[in-house]
């Protein structure tokens, strides 16, 4: 240790300083301007998609250079929120349905003026206004449906779901379906908030009070829904202890022909198209009713962004131009948000799966997400919780659901 | 301070060997084959993460091959073509160096305060110090992070630099140190006219250079692996440090674990050669903490 | 004086212990880290206490250090007393007992979460050889913080071996032949002579290992993420979380002060308790 060592602390401390400096560097010379998009939503599969619309956009307007990044999908609210808490948040972000209301009330979000509303289909474009201001646009949106192996059904003998199934349907050919021998199970459903709500209105119950400052889940229905979830896991779902809930589990599962029916959204489309055997969808069995999970995702522009002209016309193209249409009915993506039914109607017309029409039949009854004002992802994270506890055992299903009710209100009720 | 090693014992040897001196063989014997095993199953993790890394195509799911089947450097030009890898590594160096270099200067300068420097209230200040040994990084992420945006240094490296200035433990350590120097060498300096930044920087470090190399190694290995802070405050991909990199290819690359092992790899290496190289004050050093 | 104590005087005020005076004025706020922050009183202190969950983080955080530190320390106990024999190679050894120890919690974290992979994991085919039925690891809610405290001894074991080499290195080894002469066995030389000379040592290692083991943080993000279902969510990972998944930074600080508080707690109350067991001969 010598007296240059010491010496070096500060010319070494004066680098920092100065290569600290090169962290935001966006140089906007000869009116080029580059902003900056993060993203989930082509995240495991689809990010040559997006990247097609991309270039699309940077082909019309030379101008402007748009840079993407892309997270996966549970790392995305949590980076999210630190970014936005940093200030160092991108000038276009992703944001769904059920986490909207509470980024525009906490201001992060900036008025997005929209050139061409006839577009969009009216239903998604207002979920996301406030006061009748757009602060968000639609990117798509996409159902959950009951994807099954049509191979697997035809061995054990059995009739395809149909759009008609009930709990009870699903409930006796998965049993018959799964074969533990062969390492073969009969159904799949992730158990969690999402897949909980949804069961919930399946069996005619509320997640929320009518005010939505208190849960309204912990009922005779409620539990039944829980007990529906739970109860597969281990008889004709593998347990947790055996993989099931990490990621890609299930559609790994699918793909490698030992899952006969799976609860997901169509957003796998692309990543089952190749299996080699037959697969078809149907509309998710209901109980007391149906009622299909609807999702929608959108694109808000920072409240925070330099260059809000340019990410308004991105988000734009992005949510409703000619090549994002047919980029997303080509790769079988989520579906496009707009209101032209024609161009909607090529999509039925693609093969694989063959019943698409199960698609657009589950948006007769669908399902949205439970939204409160605060607490919003503390909520979901708390449910899912203790529906796992339920489901490996450490906790009864009526214990689980007290238990939720309780912490939940405690999150949501002030 | 005796070298771990040097034990003057040694193996009893007889020209005929009695029943309880062949009992001895045999436990020794036994002994030595246990902590081989032990060794091997402790090295086990590291070998298996070099063979993943230069296996192409294994999943987290992958069935294990104690020999690659088929070796490649696939993932390796990967990580370096498809995530700004060189570009992280170079963080991870500039962070720890600066880390190091301040951190050695910091303690030295306040351990010097309070093993040479009678002052009203040093026993109370250096109680504070050590103080805040027991207040981790991890319970202040929410004012820090709340301070250094006011002051504009979230996503600078100089905000993931600050925290890391003083450290109670390095003062503690070389403080120790000092207070094996001589003072008598402090007061012949003294007579020759130095005054305290001399005899700080002629007689004190100088002597010291064993527990300067034990702290040296020690900020760097604190700041190359750290990882809460740096994941807070380095919002940029192309600011992120090896830790906080590799925590987000695990998230990417579910199906590629080859690059998650290849980066792992990478960010150990580093670490490895400072180890090989200065081994004897990393345990020396560890060892000294436990005696005080 | 000034001169020398500033450098480190300076970033200690300002980096932790204004920080530190900061946490306790936002845990009487509520903060989204977005909005302006807005006064609750002790509203957070509140909620933390009658919320179950709080709780449960403190209870696996207990459970960790409650499977940690006796997995380290029977383990370092053990191989320092090997080491500490006339063994042949003994640096070499010690330095491959002590190579985790360098490597970072997130690289331990990923690589054991390769080895315990409920499926085709190494360690589960081991075992597979030996017609055992490997458990879910971190995929299972039960098994979960079993594998994180697994991986933590693996990393640590080394960390204590030094120490507790050191320290038997210190013990007079005249004591222990005295005890031989006695006729003491082995067992009974360990109990009586050795681990009672050990004491400062083993204390330091007790000390250490619960600080540290209050602030788990990097294994568990990087294995687990505190899940399954919540099952090894610990009280640092729920501190961050609060802040930056939930925004509700205010009650991560309050969380803050309640964990600063136990570690305060358990030391003093440690260094209380030493003059009962600590033998400082």
């Amino acid at each position: 240790m010598r007296t240059t060592a010491f010496a070096a602390v500060g010319i070494a401390a004066a680098a920092a300083i100065a290569l600290s400096g090169c962290a935001a560097g966006d140089a906007a010379d000869d009116g080029q301007v580059t902003i900056t998009y993060t993203n989930f939503i082509s995240n495991d599969g689809n990010e040559e998609n997006l990247q097609a619309i991309v270039d699309a956009f940077e082909e019309e307007n030379p101008d402007i250079t748009v840079e993407v990044t892309t997270l996966p999908y549970a790392d995305y609210g949590t980076a999210l929120q630190t970014d936005l808490a940093a200030g160092t948040v991108a000038d276009l972000f992703d944001i769904e349905y059920a986490n909207y209301a509470q980024y525009q009330a906490n201001g992060v979000l900036a008025e997005l003026p929209v050139e061409n509303t006839d577009a969009y289909r009216q239903s998604l474009l207002e979920a996301y206004q406030t006061d009748g201001t757009q602060f968000a646009l639609p990117s798509s949106f996409s159902a959950v449906v009951l994807y099954y192996n049509a191979d697997l059904f035809d061995a054990a003998g059995l009739e395809y779901p149909t759009s008609d199934w009930t709990w009870a349907d699903e409930q006796a050919a998965a049993e018959q379906l799964t074969d533990a021998a062969a390492g073969v199970w009969g159904d799949h459903q992730p158990v969690s908030f999402y897949e909980f709500y949804k069961a919930l209105a399946q069996n005619g119950g509320d997640f929320l009070s009518e005010d939505g400052t208190e849960v309204a889940f912990n009922t005779p229905e409620g539990i039944e829904a829980a007990q529906w979830l739970v109860g597969k896991s281990g008889t004709v779902m593998p347990t947790i202890e055996q993989g099931q809930g990490t990621p890609d589990f299930d559609t790994n599962l699918f793909k490698d022909g030992k899952l006969a029916m799976l609860h997901t959204g169509i957003w796998v489309f692309g990543a089952v198209a190749d299996v080699p055997f037959g697969w078809d969808i149907a509309v998710e069995p209901g109980n007391a009713q149906q009622a299909s999970a609807v999702f929608s995702n959108a694109v808000g522009v920072s409240s925070g962004s330099e260059h809000p002209e340019a990410a308004a016309k991105f988000a734009e193209f992005l949510t409703s131009s000619d090549v994002m249409v047919q980029v997303r009915l080509d790769s079988g993506w989520e579906l496009p948000p707009i209101s032209d039914e024609a161009a909607l109607a090529t999509y039925l017309e693609k093969d694989k799966p063959a019943n698409r029409q199960a698609v657009f039949d589950s948006l007769d009854g669908i399902a949205l997400p439970p939204v409160v004002a605060e607490g919003q992802q503390e909520m979901q994270d708390i449910m899912t919780e203790e529906l796992v506890e339920a489901q490996s055992g450490r906790k009864t299903v009526e214990e689980a659901l007290a238990s939720a009710e309780e912490r939940i209100n405690a999150v949501i009720g002030r | 301070m005796a070298d771990a090693t040097t034990d003057t014992r040694t193996e009893p040897t007889t020209a005929r060997r009695s029943p309880a001196a062949r009992a001895a063989l045999t436990r020794s014997v036994l002994l030595h084959v246990v902590m081989v095993l032990g060794a091997l199953a402790m090295f086990f993790p590291f070998y298996w993460t070099l063979v993943a890394s230069f296996s192409p195509g294994t999943g987290l799911s992958s069935t294990p091959r104690i020999v690659p089947d088929d070796p490649g450097l696939d993932a390796y030009v990967q990580l370096f073509s498809e995530v700004p890898f060189a570009r992280v590594v170079a963080n991870s160096v500039l962070l720890a160096t600066v880390t190091t270099l301040v951190q050695l200067f910091t303690s030295a300068t306040a351990a010097y305060a309070f093993s040479r420097l009678p002052f009203p209230g040093r026993t109370i200040v250096f109680g504070v110090y050590l103080a805040t040994m027991m207040i981790p990084l991890q319970v202040l992420v929410v004012p820090l992070f709340a301070e250094f945006r006011a002051f504009g240094l979230v996503d600078t490296y100089l905000g993931a630099l600050l925290p890391t200035f003083a450290a109670a433990f390095g003062i503690f350590l070389l403080r120790q140190a000092m207070n094996q120097v001589p003072v008598e060498l402090d007061e012949a300096a003294a007579i020759d006219g130095a005054g305290h930044f001399r005899i700080f920087w002629t007689v004190v470090l100088p002597n010291i250079r064993p527990a300067l190399a034990t702290l040296a190694v020690f900020a760097f290995m604190g700041s190359w692996n750290s990882f809460l802070w740096p994941l807070v405050v380095l919002r940029s991909p192309e600011l992120q440090t090896l830790p906080v990199a590799l925590a987000g290819l695990q998230g990417q690359y579910t199906t590629e674990w080859d690059v998650v092992m290849a980066g792992s790899v990478i960010s150990i290496l580093p670490m490895l050669a400072i180890y090989l190289f200065a081994q004897k004050y990393v345990i020396q050093g560890v060892a000294n903490t436990g005696l005080k | 004086m000034l001169v020398f104590l500033l450098p480190s005087a300076i970033p200690l005020a300002l980096f932790v212990l204004g920080p530190m005076v900061a946490a306790a004025w936002i845990s009487l706020t509520e903060w989204n880290l977005l909005a302006p922050a807005t006064w609750v009183g002790l509203d957070n202190y509140a909620k933390l206490l009658t919320d179950p969950g709080t709780a449960d983080v403190f209870l696996h955080t207990a459970m960790y250090i409650v499977g940690y530190l006796p997995l380290v320390y029977v383990g370092g106990l053990a191989i320092a007393l090997a080491l500490n024999t006339a063994l042949r190679g003994r640096t070499l050894l010690r330095g491959v007992y002590f190579l985790p120890v360098i490597t970072s919690w997130i690289v331990v974290a990923l690589v054991w979460r390769w080895l315990l992979n409920p499926s085709n994991g190494v360690v589960n085919t081991v075992l597979g050889f030996f017609g055992i039925e490997g458990p879910g690891w971190w995929s299972d809610p039960a098994w979960a913080m079993p594998s994180i405290i697994l991986a933590s001894a693996w990393k640590d074991v080394g960390f204590v071996m030094v120490i507790l080499l050191a320290g038997l290195q210190a013990i007079d080894p005249e004591l222990v032949d005295a005890a031989r002469v006695d006729g003491a066995g082995w067992w009974r030389r360990l109990f009586s002579v050795t681990l009672p000379l050990l004491s400062p040592a083993t204390f330091f290692v007790v000390v250490i290992s619960l600080i540290n083991g209050f602030q788990v943080f990097d294994q568990v993000y990087a294995m687990t993420g505190g899940g399954p279902g919540g099952a090894s969510q610990v009280v640092v990972q729920q501190i961050y979380d609060l802040t930056f998944r939930y925004g509700s930074a205010g009650e991560a600080s309050a969380l803050s002060w309640l964990l600063f508080l136990v570690i305060l707690a358990v030391t003093v109350v440690q260094i209380r308790g030493q003059r009962r067991w600590v033998n400082y001969g």
